[in-house]
């Protein structure tokens, strides 16, 4: 859950989405600023944090990665609990990936905390001419640079299909970002939205308690948290 | 929000091991084997993680547990494989580990708040702050999933329901107000006799003498009550010390003779335990912690765990029977309800599981790891109230000595309570449970229902007399909790398998309020699979170090 000290606070970040459509390798370009073109599936860690800083203020995120145990739609609820923010992450190139994304969305509604900051990611943005999922209607943002045929094409593809993933999001109470974990584009901007967006004075929503560490001499046990 | 059949086939279909229920048991051993380097196949029949360890909201609560004690019938023609004619298909059952469930609903109220209830199967339990379950929560990391909360205090109970301070310190002795100054100085006494000896020990370990003296052996073979009694304790002191701080089962005075006598060593270890348990952590005063959102928080962070280490999870997805060869009739693998077949090296089965007609070559030096084998059942109940049974205290632990209640009760009552601070109930409402160990049944219902009856107020249904008991409370401050909703039901020990080749059978939910012999018997089942590996090797790098994590693959 976000936890504010000062100007400082922790927000817990969840990534959730299809296996395959980059949440590991979101998260590895955001914290690490590494790109790993074939990434195997997540094993080996789930756990990242990132501080980022807005305005006056700092967040500091701690990334939970699904480990894995998305694949066969068994996270726990654990997975979930005190999230203040979660990254929806779908593939542009797949459509299912993109349907899936919205069985997510509706898992975290039933789940998660209704002050939850929600993101969708059109994941893998440089792939423009695999493109399957529409963005918007109107163009797509300044950063997104379509070369003049592909602006064709996407216009194309508007008209063919609803516009989808915009909409969407603002039907839901998302807000929407085309990524590339591959040339970074919108990558550290999803996040700084997020955290632009957390609020700032968020009351407690679940009691907080303490984490144990394994630290005898100096500091047993801390409490995190809670203002 | 998925079904069973549109999930992908599992891959690979050739595993080290596979585990079948995600109790807390099968999810430390998961964790255990995915951190040996194994590979792991999880599964789960049910839809949430946790079996018979999980902590559920109230209606998924009663389901499962009335889907849990009832006999599943399935005996459906097993379809053999004509694949591969020397492997034979032996159904895989369940049987009931639940009966009598008894549930009594006086207001509507907890289940309209059904979701926010996170109710646990195997309560009560709470950990002891030096249990080796807290090591082990710190060895293998699982503690960044997880947060705790004190438990406030724990209480001795009479037959009149007074809930009693449990001296369990020295200051805990200092500072409490009902002790006489004689008792005080007596328990103080004692605490430092055995601080002594414990002294001397350690420093006979060390090769050094100490000017501790030590117990001698004749008195540490000794029962502990023998010894208690010598030490001078009245008879008060005796109680808190066997049954509050020991956690002894049975009464120790008028027991039979063949029933678990506790002798002084072993009264002495947990005597000891529980005293380096009280400070361990500077922001849990007490000895004991409890972990926000239940107990079935602890198998979700070890399954979570697993999965980090590459641990396949798959929920919602029963295994209808296992495939054994047919000469030799050792264990080869499972086949799932998707009719998917899948291999491994071994086989680790929750206690619910029957493997239906054993091979004829079952192990014949078939062991059991740990856990009593006898006709000994446990009695579990739990209450819901909207006020706490002792006025300013939030969680608590308490227990009935043997005989406090009535004459023939030969068991300790253990009792938590726990509030909606560690997340665990609606906000203005508490959660009670109740364990006892009981021969049958209708001794266990008998037991279970004497220390209801003295900790709450039970309205008897059909009077509308007292209906604002519970409203009373708030202005008399001793009246007792009017009791809102409660489940009464009778909990199987004794295992019902012991170890065929390759397959091994977890414990079940044991009757100890701590994890301690529970982790036992599961860290014995890890050396028996796989000897020779360490029981989670100390990672040379914490996940959490900040920016700057290494994926691996």
């Amino acid at each position: 859950m976000a936890t504010s000290g000062n100007k400082n606070m922790n927000a817990k970040l969840v990534l959730l989405g299809d296996v395959g459509a980059g949440k590991s390798s979101l998260v590895l370009r955001f914290v690490k600023g590494q790109f790993i073109e074939f990434q195997e599936s997540t094993i080996g860690a789930a756990f990242f944090s990132q501080t980022v800083a807005v305005n006056d203020a700092t967040v500091k995120f701690e990334i939970w990665d699904t480990a894995g145990q998305e694949r066969y739609h068994s996270l726990a609820p654990m997975y979930y609990r005190g999230a203040a923010a979660a990254i929806i992450v779908y593939d542009i190139t797949n459509q299912a990936s993109f349907d899936r994304a919205k069985k997510w969305v509706q898992e975290l509604q039933a789940q998660g905390n209704p002050n939850m900051v929600m993101a969708l990611a059109g994941n893998k943005a440089d792939l423009i001419d695999a493109r399957k999922v529409a963005a918007e209607v109107i163009p797509l943002g300044t950063k997104l640079k379509y070369s003049s045929s592909n602006q064709d094409m996407s216009k194309i593809v508007v008209q063919d299909r609803k516009p989808e993933a915009q909409t969407y999001a603002e039907e839901n109470g998302l807000f929407f970002m085309e990524t590339s974990a591959k040339t970074a584009l919108n990558v550290n901007d999803v996040f700084s939205e997020i955290a632009k967006r957390l609020p700032r004075l968020q009351p407690a929503q679940n009691p907080s308690g303490m984490v144990l560490m394994d630290r005898p001499a100096q500091t047993p046990a801390t409490a995190s948290c809670c203002s | 929000m998925d079904e069973t059949t549109s999930y992908p086939p599992i891959e690979p279909s050739n595993f080290d091991l596979i585990v079948v229920g995600t109790g807390l048991p099968e999810a430390i051993l998961a964790a255990a084997a995915s951190a040996a380097g194994k590979s792991v196949l999880h599964l789960d029949p049910n839809p949430s993680y946790g079996s018979h360890y999980a902590s559920l909201p109230l209606q998924e609560f009663t389901s499962y547990i009335e889907s849990q004690s009832s006999q599943s019938s399935s005996n459906l023609p097993i379809p053999q494989s004509d694949m591969d004619s020397s492997i034979t298909r032996v159904p895989l059952t369940t049987r009931p580990l639940y009966s009598c469930v008894e549930i009594t609903s006086r207001s509507s109220e907890p289940l309209e708040q059904s979701r926010k209830f996170n109710i646990d199967l195997s309560g009560p339990r709470v950990l002891l702050c030096a249990d080796a379950m807290i090591d082990l929560i710190l060895k293998s990391e699982v503690n960044q999933y997880m947060e705790f909360k004190s438990i406030d205090g724990s209480f001795m109970g009479d037959g009149e329901g007074n809930l009693e301070n449990v001296p369990d310190s020295r200051s805990a002795i200092f500072k409490d107000r009902k002790l006489s100054f004689t008792e005080k100085n007596q328990l103080m006494r004692f605490f430092k006799l055995v601080q002594g000896h414990l002294e001397a020990a350690a420093a006979a370990d060390g090769g050094e003498s100490s000017q501790s003296k030590s117990i001698s052996e004749q008195d540490l073979e000794s029962p502990f009550v023998e010894f208690l009694s010598k030490t001078g304790l009245s008879p008060k002191l005796k109680s808190i010390v066997l049954y509050a701080i020991a956690m002894a089962d049975y009464d120790q005075e008028n027991g039979d003779a063949y029933r678990s006598v506790l002798k002084t060593k072993d009264g002495i270890d947990r005597l000891a335990l529980y005293h380096s348990s009280v400070g361990r952590f500077p922001n849990a005063p007490g000895a004991m912690i409890y972990p926000i959102y239940g107990q079935g928080e602890l198998p979700q962070a070890f399954c979570r765990r697993a999965a980090v280490k590459g641990c396949i999870y798959v929920l919602r997805m029963p295994v209808n029977s296992l495939l054994m060869d047919k000469a030799s009739g050792s264990y080869k693998g499972v086949c799932l309800a998707s009719e998917q077949e899948l291999f491994s090296q071994k086989l680790i089965l929750a206690p619910s599981f029957v493997v239906q007609s054993p091979p004829p070559h079952s192990s014949p030096d078939a062991r059991d790891f740990g856990l009593r084998n006898t006709t000994e059942k446990l009695a579990r109940s739990i209450c819901i109230s909207k006020h706490s049974l002792k006025l300013d205290v939030a969680n608590c632990l308490a227990f009935f000595p043997p005989r406090s209640l009535f004459p023939e009760q030969v068991t300790a009552i253990h009792v938590l309570q726990l509030s909606s601070n560690v997340a665990v109930c609606p906000s203005g409402m508490f959660l009670t449970y109740l364990s006892a160990i009981c021969e049958d049944d209708v001794q266990g219902k008998k037991l279970l229902h004497a220390a209801i009856n003295v900790l709450f107020h039970v309205p008897v249904s059909g009077s509308s007399g007292n209906n604002n008991s519970a409203e009373d409370q708030s202005e008399t401050g001793d009246a007792k909790p009017a009791l809102l909703w409660s489940v009464l039901y009778t909990q199987e020990l004794a295992k019902f398998q012991d170890v065929l080749d390759n397959i091994i059978c977890t414990p079940m939910p044991d009757g100890s309020p701590y994890y301690h012999d529970l982790l036992g018997a599961t860290e014995k089942i890890f050396q028996e699979l796989y000897s020779g590996e360490e029981f989670f090797p100390k990672s040379t790098s914490s996940e959490e170090v900040g920016a700057g994590q290494e994926l691996e693959d």
